[in-house]
């Protein structure tokens, strides 16, 4: 019973920092139609901010604050000069992130060399819940996620601004003819995707290995998650990386962690091509 | 005049290319034969990519095995061959194209994958693939299979057998100028026309009553069997295959050759891959771990400003005379 809790927080816990990672992806792909292959850099640049402070020796939630603020800089000025350009060709758009990516990772070793960093854990303290004791840190990562994840939600689904946006999703041309500035809901969106990012990557950073080559470990899962669930709404990123996340917990805890990975790519696989439009989305 | 710019700088890379061991020393010449190997292997994904339109991540799964399949052969883990480099060579061309025919018949069929799906299925298939590679302790899991022989030539015996580095390269040479112009042949027929009005108006060609499925099965089938040799061909000359051949990294690589050569002409794909590889290895040691910056900076610009690439425009091919007709005076 305790170990099927155990097994059950983690899941929770690796579906959630999923979700964190995946918010953003989707809110770009579902809103702009671009696949944003630089996200797993924008997730590495939010753990090194959160490594910078701590070398500054900066109380630790204000790297909270100062990462999604860099990266929404960041990714201001990278759809200014690059995607901006590129909108019309959708397949591009992979290609250009992918150089975006590139370049950033290895501005990344140049400034911080390869090697992993450490960062401390600002809740070492361990919790008991439900009569299992578990790390702090991760049921605040928990929290985080769920916070982001119906921020995200009440912001499209219940302001003047979010409804804006899905009537750019739905029909661009239409809503630029009612007088919506385009423009700047896409200037918008790309950097708001980007600050979750940062975000996503500076509460993660605490618990993971903090190296160059850590953002490219959750673009694949989370590219999978969202096609899995579907491109169109935040609903089915939900879901998709609730499987993901689920499977991938079990399947490694059950085997290895390699077995899982190549089981939960597998499994995603066969279902993007029985669902191409995803498992929320509309049959045509 | 203007026509005849493409057909003209097209011959004259392959003479360069063929002149060039006059001016290399031997070092150089092996180099050049490297590159040229990564050139055939840029053909296989600018073929499918610029003329088909299908943005492939996973090209290395290709490359990949026919080097997996050409070690496995001639190191005798397939003995019943006898470490045959002939039969070594076959399967590395109908291994990965039979791979590619049967990914091609999952994923193209009925209401199939496509775009940036395509792209991402086949990127995932990639790890798939080179985390299998690492833990198949039968090929060698991660330390891949070291010491796989050169090429030898039939006309000399024992141990002077082995290939030369100026044969080697003259043995690379011929093999990409025919499947360049196996591949040309094929771009420039009327199979090649269809699979070119894939790229943007795949509906209409449907409506025309060509199978879809089948036309990119045909591209995607042919691709692999081009990566697979380039791939057999590449163990030759290292000597020995590792996981990463196959994966997601090299997958990616290729990508950036074709796009900075010019997806859209095969033999601007094949130059982007010799000219970035030549430039890297001239500039990695004065630019260090800059030139990873440099090159994603260049493939930026190469696919905002110049989709055509750096050679696309230079050595674009006017269109065969017969379909010229077809073709409005004024566009």
């Amino acid at each position: 019973m305790e170990l099927a809790l155990i097994i059950g927080l983690d899941t929770l816990n690796f579906t959630l920092g999923l979700l964190l990672v995946t918010m953003g992806l989707v809110v770009i792909f579902g809103l702009m139609n671009v696949i944003n292959m630089a996200h797993g850099e924008f997730f590495l640049l939010g753990a090194y901010t959160m490594y910078m402070v701590q070398q500054a020796k900066m109380p630790f939630w204000t790297a909270l604050l100062f990462a999604p603020i860099l990266l929404a800089v960041i990714g201001f000025l990278i759809e200014e000069f690059v995607i901006r350009h590129v909108y019309h060709r959708f397949i591009d758009t992979i290609l250009a992130t992918w150089g975006i990516s590139l370049a950033l990772k290895q501005a990344v070793i140049v400034i911080f060399g390869p090697s992993s960093q450490s960062i401390n854990n600002p809740l070492p303290e361990p919790v008991e819940v439900f009569g299992v004791v578990y790390p702090g840190y991760r049921l605040f990562i928990m929290g985080v996620s769920l916070l982001l994840a119906t921020g995200t939600f009440l912001f499209f689904y219940r302001t003047n601004i979010g409804l804006a946006a899905r009537g750019v999703i739905a029909n661009r041309a239409m809503a630029a003819s009612l007088g919506i500035n385009t423009r700047f809901v896409d200037r918008a969106t790309f950097a708001f995707g980007a600050a979750t990012a940062g975000l996503a990557g500076a509460v993660m950073a605490p618990i993971m290995s903090v190296d160059p080559q850590m953002g490219v470990g959750f673009l694949i899962p989370a590219f999978l998650s969202i096609l899995v669930g579907g491109t169109t709404s935040l609903l089915g990123a939900l879901l998709g990386t609730g499987i993901i996340g689920t499977s991938s917990t079990i399947v490694s805890s059950i085997w290895s962690q390699v077995v899982a990975q190549v089981v939960v790519f597998g499994l995603a696989i066969v279902i993007i091509r029985l669902f191409p439009e995803g498992l929320t989305g509309r049959r045509k | 005049m203007k026509k005849s710019i493409g057909y003209i700088s097209s011959c004259g890379i392959w003479i360069a290319l063929a002149l060039a061991p006059l001016v290399l020393d031997e070092w150089g010449v092996s180099q050049f034969a490297q590159y040229m190997t990564y050139g055939i292997f840029a053909l296989s994904l600018a073929f499918i990519w610029g003329q088909a339109g299908i943005l492939c991540f996973g090209q290395a799964i290709f490359f990949g095995l026919g080097a997996y399949l050409m070690a496995l052969t001639t190191l005798e883990k397939f003995s019943w061959f006898g470490g045959s480099q002939a039969i070594g060579l076959i399967l590395a061309v109908l291994g990965p194209g039979l791979a590619a025919h049967v990914v091609g018949q999952l994923l193209f069929r009925g209401r199939g994958l496509s775009g940036a799906y395509f792209a991402i299925v086949t990127l995932a298939t990639a790890v798939i693939v080179e985390i299998i590679a690492q833990h198949w302790s039968y090929i060698g899991g991660f330390n891949g299979l070291l010491g796989v022989p050169p090429l030898v030539v039939i006309w000399r015996e024992g141990l002077d057998a082995f290939i030369t580095p100026m044969e080697n390269y003259y043995t690379i040479f011929f093999s990409a100028l025919l499947i360049y112009l196996a591949l040309l042949g094929m771009v420039r027929s009327p199979l090649g026309i269809v699979l070119a009005t894939l790229k943007d108006e795949e509906y209409r060609t449907r409506a025309f009553g060509y199978n879809i499925a089948n036309l990119k099965i045909i591209a995607f089938t042919c691709s692999g069997a081009v990566a697979g040799i380039a791939g057999g061909l590449f163990t030759t000359q290292f000597g020995f295959v590792s996981p990463p051949l196959t994966g997601f990294a090299l997958s990616t690589e290729v990508l950036i050759w074709v796009a900075v050569g010019g997806r859209g002409v095969l033999l601007a794909a094949f130059l982007g891959a010799i000219v970035v590889r030549y430039i890297e290895n001239v500039l990695s040691d004065t630019l260090g771990s800059y030139w990873l910056m440099a090159l994603g900076t260049l493939f930026i610009a190469a696919v905002v400003v110049a989709p055509r690439g750096l050679f696309g425009k230079l050595l674009q091919l006017p269109l065969p005379r017969r379909f010229r007709q077809f073709v409005p005076k004024k566009l």
